[in-house]
């Protein structure tokens, strides 16, 4: 519960960047309560961003980060800017990499980032300052937001200002923080949960009180409203005892659901309330409901004692006796399996077990366990599972993982650059010279081309000089002149006379040619267009051909140098690649060796408890045993 | 009795104690080098160090991030300080490598005069519920894709993905969009949607836009050509 209430870290990163988005409202300068307002943004202006957002909304949040970095390299982002620091800094800090998000947002405002941008820059770097155990400077970075944040940053502020005011040792300043957030018509559950304890902590015994009571009386929506509202009575039932208040820590205690994360903590302090009434009969109903629960509960272990102590109160000393002797051997049972488990711990199963039954595809700090590892006394280790210094440091291990595979897979694609740079090389110093020389030799040079397109240039203005309508004829139109040409030669070498159809085939001939003269006169000035057309595309081809060839010059003369450059980059990256994969080989094995020391120090601890609940339990079987050997009036039974 | 009010005194001082913290606290993941980690205490009590060549924030837009990082990583030497810091640094320097790879990546496979992206967003996005993309260019299909309930969920929020990365020459090209889905009233629907381009020695960014239009009550398919 506790967790998840802080899961949505960038659920809420998300409903800021989608607020920014949505929203573009009047300048406030002069209203603080109001949030400023940036020149208008319309959704996305870089689709580049948008696809930063692509990712970062399905929880990719590693894709996210790299390709922001990428088209913030490529400066493909210029009208997100600011947003796109913003998310990264966020992005960093989702990672822990505190320093690196803090130099984000201190970058930021350096530079003078609009209003809205510089409220939030100093809200994350208030975070991280609080994060880091900076309080005091954490204190400042709150004090310099100026304008009231979006919704729900605003309220998480809040609930950030009266943590490190309480930090702080300001419980009073907390709780009036908290008051406008966690009043009667408050919404945040946490808030008011907070303020009550801000309260009881200063001194405000009864308001807090208060709060907290209503607290632990209200109907939940969900789980995580219901846990709360078990957290808060187990609170007050437990200061309620505290006080010697038993009455009140009954009242307290009975609200808490019989299964939950409180639920035995609840039942335990249930029996210690029906203890201090004088009800030990009344006592035995939670305690036993207690001692038959999983082992791996201190309180549970309590309970073994408590229900012997109970009924030896009752002055049922055989019951009392073989409870006692009964709880001795679970703990001797208890010892041992923790004991089995400490080795499979040290055989790294705990950590091999958590991978393999919880896989994950993404960095982040909100993985959660859906199954506990196949090894001996798995629930031992619950408790330790759930704490914040395992999942942290298990995150840690997860992450590493994580890149790992990531160095892993750009160490091939790395060789596969290496390969393709190599191949392109060659094709490149083997073919471009050879076409350049095939063009040569076949006289397609650009210089050959040119002449005879200059040529054809001035053949078609002298015949356009000359009207020369003939110049433009086409095949069919030549040989028909050919024809002309041989039969006005035949006609010219015949006799005049000899023929009389001599005069009618002249007259032919010259209806032909004028015909055929005609025709070309009449297409002349199609074809002259057509001509020039012609050129023309000739022309503008040839200086295409200039350019590709210029291109292919320039190509030969500098492409070699840019593959130097990929190769050099390529060698560069490789060195660093190959010097960051074993760092995290190594941190992930020394990260895996820490893990198992927290659990392993936890099961320790729970081994002194035992040794400790047993010692008591021998010690009061002694008593009772006394008492049996020595019966005293008024005396009745041995403590646990 | 004194046993018992020992032990009973102990739970309830470590109930209570639990029991009154703020749960903000608790919730905000810190550190495990911050908390109890078992780290030898002097490196514990220390405060956080980091390399100094950590501080180098990414250059954007520099030219060569490469050569800068790659140098800063040759003279950088292993980060130092407890676990965590150094757990942390490391994760830094990865994802700046992987800026950077990515960086050479998209400048060999697809340089800026051959480049072209396809992004695919959505605006509202009530009418269509898109299951699939596929892109064809110039008569070629480059790439079908199938949704997921969460992707079409990032592009109703507001993301832009970027469904098809490629390399053009330069002249004259043509795109077709084909987009299935439910349509309203849950029927089946297909669509499909084209431009010409011209691409020049610029890299060009298409957008494929799916819109709602309320007055038709249909859903609409635009492109945007970006640059």
């Amino acid at each position: 519960m506790q967790r998840s209430r802080f899961l949505p870290q960038l659920g809420l990163l998300a409903a800021l960047v989608a607020g920014v988005l949505a929203t573009a409202g009047a300048r406030a300068a002069d209203d603080p309560d109001k949030v400023p307002a940036d020149p208008p943004l319309h959704p996305v202006l870089d689709p580049h961003y948008g696809d930063v957002l692509f990712e970062f909304y399905q929880g990719r949040y590693f894709p996210a980060i790299t390709k922001l970095e990428v088209s913030q390299h490529f400066e493909r982002m210029q009208h997100h800017a600011d947003e796109a620091e913003i998310l990264r800094g966020g992005l960093l800090l989702s990672y822990g990499l505190h320093k690196q998000a803090a130099e984000v947002f201190e970058a930021l405002l350096a530079r003078g980032a609009p209003p809205s941008v510089r409220d939030r820059a100093w809200y994350f770097l208030a975070k991280i300052r609080y994060q880091r155990g900076l309080m005091p400077e954490a204190s400042q970075a709150l004090a310099r937001i100026e304008h009231r944040l979006p919704e729900p940053l605003e309220d998480d502020r809040r609930l950030l200002q009266a943590n490190v005011l309480m930090a702080l040792g300001d419980n009073a300043g907390a709780s009036k923080i908290l008051t406008p957030i966690a009043g009667p018509k408050g919404e945040d559950l946490f808030a008011r949960y907070n303020l009550g304890v801000a309260l009881i902590r200063g001194g405000q015994v009864a308001q807090g009180t208060a709060i907290l009571d209503k607290l632990g009386q209200q109907t939940m929506p969900d789980e995580e409203g219901r846990a709360l509202r078990d957290k808060a009575n187990v609170a007050l039932g437990f200061a309620a005892l505290k006080d010697e208040q038993a009455l009140d820590a009954r009242k307290y205690l009975q609200r808490v659901r019989l299964e939950g994360i409180a639920s035995n903590a609840a039942l335990l302090g249930f029996g210690w309330a029906a203890d201090a009434l004088s009800q030990p009969k009344a006592a035995l109903v939670p305690w036993l409901e207690l001692a038959g629960r999983d082992a791996s509960d201190p309180s549970v272990l309590e309970a073994q004692l408590a229900v012997p102590y109970a009924y030896a109160e009752l002055h049922a000393d055989a019951q009392a006796l073989k409870r006692y002797e009964t709880a001795i051997a679970n703990f001797q049972t208890a010892d041992a399996d923790i004991d089995a488990t400490i080795a499979a711990i040290r055989e790294g199963k705990l950590v091999e077990g958590l991978m393999s039954r919880n896989p994950g595809e993404e960095m982040g700090w909100f993985q959660t366990f859906r199954d506990l590892p196949l090894m001996p006394h798995a629930r031992l280790l619950t408790p330790v599972i759930a704490g914040n210094e395992f999942q942290e440091a298990f995150k840690n291990y997860r992450d590493l993982q994580f890149l790992g595979h990531n160095l892993a897979d750009w160490h091939d694609n790395l060789g596969v650059f290496g390969d393709m740079l190599a191949t392109r090389r060659q094709a490149f110093a083997e073919r471009l010279p050879k076409i350049r020389e095939q063009g040569l030799a076949n006289g397609q040079d650009i210089a050959h081309l040119q002449q005879r397109s200059d040529d054809n240039a001035a053949a078609l203005k002298q015949a356009e000089d000359a009207q020369d309508g003939v110049a433009f004829a086409d095949a069919n139109e030549r040989e028909l002149q050919q024809r002309l040409k041989r039969v006005t030669d035949t006609l010219a070498n015949l006799p005049p006379d000899t023929d009389p159809s001599l005069a009618e085939a002249h007259d032919r001939l010259r209806r032909v040619a004028g015909a055929l003269a005609w025709q070309l006169a009449h297409e002349y000035p199609a074809r002259v267009w057509t001509a020039k057309k012609g050129q023309q595309q000739t022309e503008d081809a040839l200086v295409d051909a200039r350019a590709h060839d210029e291109q292919l010059a320039t190509a030969q003369r500098e492409e070699p140098a840019h593959f130097e450059d990929f190769a050099r980059r390529i060698a560069e990256l490789d060195a660093r690649l190959n010097i960051l994969a074993p760092r995290v080989t190594a941190l992930a094995t020394e990260q895996q060796a820490a893990l198992q020391e927290i659990a392993i120090v936890e099961l320790k601890a729970q081994k002194e408890r035992l040794a400790a609940y047993t010692a008591q339990a021998r010690f009061a079987v002694a008593q009772l045993y006394d008492r049996a050997t020595e019966p005293k009036e008024g005396d009745h039974a041995a403590k646990p | 009795m004194l046993n018992l009010t020992r032990t009973a005194l102990i739970a309830l001082g470590l109930c209570a104690v639990t029991a009154l913290s703020p749960v903000f606290a608790a919730d905000t993941p810190v550190p495990a080098a911050s908390a109890s980690a078992p780290v030898p205490a002097a490196i514990a009590a220390a405060p956080a160090q980091e390399p100094a060549a950590s501080a180098a924030t990414p250059a954007t837009g520099a030219s060569a991030p490469e050569s800068a990082a790659s140098a800063a990583a040759a003279s950088e030497p292993a980060p130092t300080g407890s676990l965590d810091d150094r757990v942390q640094q490391t994760k830094a320097d990865v994802i700046r490598l992987n800026r950077d790879l990515l960086v050479l990546e998209e400048e060999l496979l697809f340089p800026a005069n051959t480049q072209v992206a396809v992004f695919v967003s959505m605006d509202v996005g009530l009418l269509f519920d898109l299951d699939s993309v596929q892109i064809k260019l110039d008569d070629k299909v480059v790439t079908t894709y199938l949704y997921t309930p969460l992707e079409v969920q990032a592009l109703h929020r507001g993301g832009v993905q970027r469904v098809y990365l490629g390399d053009l020459k330069a002249g004259s090209h043509e795109i077709v969009a084909f987009f299935t889905g439910k349509g309203p009233h849950d029927r089946d629907y297909k669509r499909a949607t084209t431009i010409r381009f011209d691409k020049s020695t610029e890299p060009k960014y298409i957008e494929l836009q799916i819109k709602d239009v309320q007055q038709k009550l249909q859903p609409e398919f635009d492109v945007k050509v970006w640059q």
